[in-house]
């Protein structure tokens, strides 16, 4: 097919043979011109009743009124009103909690997400089901995600490095913002800002330094690596807010990462389905709101128990 | 039996095209996008087109949003990435069928002071032929005759002032944001008129 018309330059030429039909210049009905028109594109059709119900529209309004009495071919003056939209700024601030004095340790359960701030002016923010132990010290500020997964957003202080121990793993940072997610075998370094350095205990001659918007999977007995240079990793902690976004990834991987929160589980049992690419921004805590999201726009079935929350193919018709 | 173009056009004219900025403004809020609006709109307006016989569809603002929610369905099934933003709104759609009509003496004002903001919105000679042709029902030979033009100069202003209107029946106004509740929190209300 050459370039596809607009629906606004289809809808110019309905306008006109809309005219001409109403001027009585031609018949809707016999002119083949106008047949030929329409049978090129089949969308014409629609804009050519579009345009010709517009100006039956306009009709109506004279219709509405009533008789009004005919001018003398005098024009009539636009009456602009000025509509001043009054422009509101909504600014919603996030209320920051005041921390009075920080527990050396601290935790999250399912479905729970947390910030607090540190005494250094650091702020720490805890995933669900997720802990941490902070000790403060003179030289040195250490935090041990002892499970989990935690984003810091580091006060600078060059003199107080800030290493976040994680197993095996450190992650080292003076001024910078980065999460750490614990795994069994390792852990998952992102950094939003700055640079951090990473190694394992024992391999301190290997450490490597992972940049903002870069994410490194640094394993318990193996050098540290890079896994993704330009991880969208802003989008990957939309966890901090308690969101879950979803830029492509597969109906089976959402799920995972909503059964993170839940105690309500959703499952899905059909592998064509968890096959399914998705878009879309959801509250972590939520999943009933994604689960039919997902099953009026996939068509899918949704069965409910208070354990779980299945979706499955409609049968074919 | 099928209906006349005419009383199909007319029916289009008095009971869908007052609605279709309402409908415009809640596909831009429900799929967050502006760009294939123009592409479902057109699309419903054609599955009007195919109909021989309109008089089984008792409301036809419900029948817009019914139709233009099940062509962005149908295109999101297609697509290899599915965009679920905002889906779950959807659900609450089932209540336009259930919107009250407005009380037709306050409809009617609407509607014939949206027609005069799009008259009077168009230029001066178009506005002038648009007046005569629609209001006072002057053929395009007469006005031809009265402007001292040719029939082919009316009708090419004719035409422009058309595609305008056109464009202004798009975006929203007064009228449009008035009827858009009465959709929208339909529920809330009660029926018992």
């Amino acid at each position: 097919m050459s370039t596809r018309e607009s629906a606004r330059e289809i809808a110019d030429q309905a306008a006109e043979w809309a005219t001409r039909i109403d001027g009585g210049s031609i018949d809707h009905d016999t002119d083949v011109g106008l047949r030929r028109w329409l049978d090129e594109d089949p969308r014409r059709q629609g804009a050519l009743l579009r345009a010709q119900a517009a100006l039956s529209f306009l009709d109506r309004g004279r219709a509405l009124a009533g008789v009004i009495p005919k001018p003398e071919s005098r024009p009539i003056w636009v009456r602009r009103k000025l509509m001043f939209a009054g422009a509101a700024l909504a600014a919603s601030l996030v209320g920051v909690a005041i921390l009075m004095s920080l527990p050396n340790r601290y935790g999250t359960d399912l479905g729970e997400i947390r910030q607090l701030p540190l005494s250094d002016g650091s702020v720490v923010a805890l995933n669900t089901q997720s802990a941490v132990e902070v000790s403060m010290h003179r030289n040195a500020r250490e935090v041990t995600l002892t499970r989990g997964e935690a984003w810091f957003k580091v006060a600078h202080d060059k003199t107080r490095p800030f290493i976040v121990s994680a197993g095996r793993i450190r992650v080292r940072a003076v001024g910078t913002a980065f999460s750490v997610r614990r795994h069994d075998d390792g852990a998952d370094v992102e950094v939003t800002e700055g640079v951090v350095e990473t190694w394992t205990v024992g391999e301190e001659e290997r450490r490597i330094q992972v940049a903002a918007g870069s994410m490194a999977y640094v394993a318990a007995y193996e050098p540290p690596k890079i896994v993704q240079a330009s991880a969208d990793v802003e989008r990957s902690l939309a966890w901090r807010e308690g969101q879950i976004v979803l830029e492509g990834e597969t109906l089976d991987e959402a799920v995972a990462q909503f059964n993170r929160y839940n105690a309500r589980k959703l499952v899905i049992s059909d592998p064509g389905l968890a096959a399914e690419k998705l878009v879309g921004q959801f509250r972590a805590t939520d999943p009933q709101t994604f689960a039919e999201a997902v099953a009026t726009t996939l068509g899918a079935k949704l069965e409910e128990d208070g354990e779980t929350i299945r979706l499955s193919r409609r049968s074919p018709r | 039996m099928a209906q006349s173009r005419k009383d199909i056009v007319a029916w289009v004219g008095s009971h869908v095209l007052p609605h279709e900025a309402a409908v415009r403004a809640w596909l831009r809020r429900w799929t967050g996008r502006d760009q294939d609006i123009d592409d479902v709109i057109q699309e419903a307006y054609c599955r009007l087109a195919a109909m021989d016989d309109v008089t089984h569809v008792s409301n036809g603002r419900a029948y817009m949003f019914q139709t233009t929610r099940n062509i962005v369905l149908e295109q999101v099934r297609r697509s290899k990435i599915v965009r679920i933003d905002n889906v779950a709104d959807m659900g609450s759609l089932s209540i336009v069928d259930e919107a009250p009509p407005m009380d037709q003496v306050v409809a009617g004002a609407h509607e014939l002071q949206r027609v005069e903001q799009l008259i009077e919105n168009l230029p001066l000679k178009c506005r002038q032929i648009f007046v005569l042709r629609r209001i006072h029902g002057v053929s395009q030979r007469e006005i031809a005759q009265m402007l001292g033009v040719t029939q082919a100069a009316v009708e090419k202003q004719a035409a422009r002032g058309l595609r305008l209107i056109l464009q202004g029946l798009e975006g929203d106004d007064k009228l449009e944001s008035s009827v858009g509740e009465v959709g929208e929190h339909s529920r809330e209300r009660t029926r018992d008129r």
